[in-house]
């Protein structure tokens, strides 16, 4: 991992203060990953092994429904973690797949080495109670534009806060994302300035 | 008739709770994994032998296809089987936990273990084939997400009277898997 990169890396942990031997330790624990465009990255029916941060492309988890169809929870993208968390934190088969939906580089951390990170650097906890905390109001505050906002305002909000590399990727799973139809999605994105 | 819609991911997802359920499998003690409930009854070891004879008779029709195949640069697409084939498949599907359909084993597909005389050693080898072989399943399934899958039709293990695409093989190949540890689930008791 070269320099710049390490940087980006830590600035995602800013809670976390390391003395230089920490550091050191810290850096060998991650590992980079590539992907090409579409490859499953977690399989459902699979645990998952890796925390990821990701360095670029993006990536969609998604379950399948009774129909077959594609789910889409969530996205993650430059400088966002990654990963099927609750498999990972549980070490118990996903639910979910992870997919890149851009080429995609990561670093990736293992379950074993990540604990180790835990016991070891007593510091990381505090960055994992914020971690965890931010996950569940994220959670939360979907649930509530999913359950009271219509497909309008649903479009609005989210591509007011929607990094540009994400309004790159198909249609389609923006809006399984929303909870739309792909044709009300592309409606929206004609008729409605945000 | 109902249509039949696979994906890859649905038959992934599958095959990895197959895969799983093996795992667990392989935890028993010989004595579990090779008593059979009566004389015609297979047991867990005979099953899954059965299993590894089955997908070995499409082992180089899959990878044969996965060469002439042409790479499409999309996400994988949904396929809709066949009528013909979809009958073949919902054959060997489970329903509710049980074998709708009795099919009588050919002779070929037949499990040749001397199970009187099975031991630990012989019984891990099963396990290792079983596993060895339904990775590249899975390998399969994934390389034929960025396939043009109707490029190249594969003849079933029974013959040209069956035909397949290979998202309909792996549907069928599942579904008998699924089958068989339905089997498994009764062998066990």
């Amino acid at each position: 991992m070269d320099d710049e990169t390490f940087l980006r890396l830590k600035a995602f942990f800013p809670e976390v203060n390391l003395g230089s031997d920490d550091e050191t330790f810290f850096r060998s624990l991650w590992h980079p990953k590539s992907f090409k465009q579409y490859d499953l990255i977690t399989e459902a029916g699979s645990t998952e092994r890796y925390f990821y941060f990701v360095l670029e492309g993006v990536q969609a988890i998604y379950l399948l429904n009774e129909k077959g169809e594609k789910v889409v929870l969530g996205f993650s993208y430059s400088g966002s973690p990654s990963g099927v968390f609750d498999s990972f934190i549980a070490q118990a088969p996903a639910q979910t797949f992870l997919e890149a939906l851009k080429p995609s580089k990561l670093l990736a951390i293992s379950h074993a080495d990540y604990l180790e990170l835990f016991k070891r650097c007593p510091e990381f906890h505090q960055w994992g109670h914020e971690f965890f905390q931010n996950i569940l109001f994220g959670r939360l505050s979907r649930e509530v534009e999913l359950l009271t906002l219509s497909a309008e305002q649903r479009y609005v909000a989210f591509m007011q806060r929607c990094p540009e590399e994400l309004k790159t990727i198909p249609q389609k799973y923006l809006a399984s994302y929303l909870n739309m139809k792909p044709e009300t999605f592309s409606r929206l994105r004609s008729n409605v300035s945000y | 008739m109902a249509r039949l819609i696979l994906t890859s991911e649905n038959q992934i997802q599958r095959l990895n709770g197959i895969l799983g359920k093996v795992e667990k499998l392989q935890q028993l003690p010989l004595d579990r994994l090779t008593m059979s409930p009566h004389e015609k009854s297979w047991c867990v070891a005979e099953v899954l032998e059965h299993l590894n004879i089955a997908y070995r008779l499409y082992f180089d029709k899959i990878n044969h296809a996965l060469e002439q195949l042409d790479a499409i640069d999309s996400d994988s697409k949904e396929f809709k089987a066949r009528a013909w084939q979809k009958m073949v498949i919902e054959m060997q599907r489970p329903k509710n936990g049980k074998r709708k359909w009795k099919i009588k084993t050919m002779k070929r597909f037949e499990p040749v273990l001397e199970v009187s005389s099975l031991d630990q050693e012989q019984v891990n080898v099963v396990f290792e084939n079983f596993f060895s072989l339904h990775a590249h399943l899975k390998d399969a399934i994934l390389q034929s997400r960025g396939m043009d899958v109707r490029g190249i039709k594969i003849t079933s293990a029974i013959g040209p009277i069956v035909n397949f695409y290979l998202p309909e093989a792996f549907e069928f190949l599942l579904c008998h898997l699924e089958r068989h540890l339905v089997q498994i689930d009764k062998v066990l008791g």
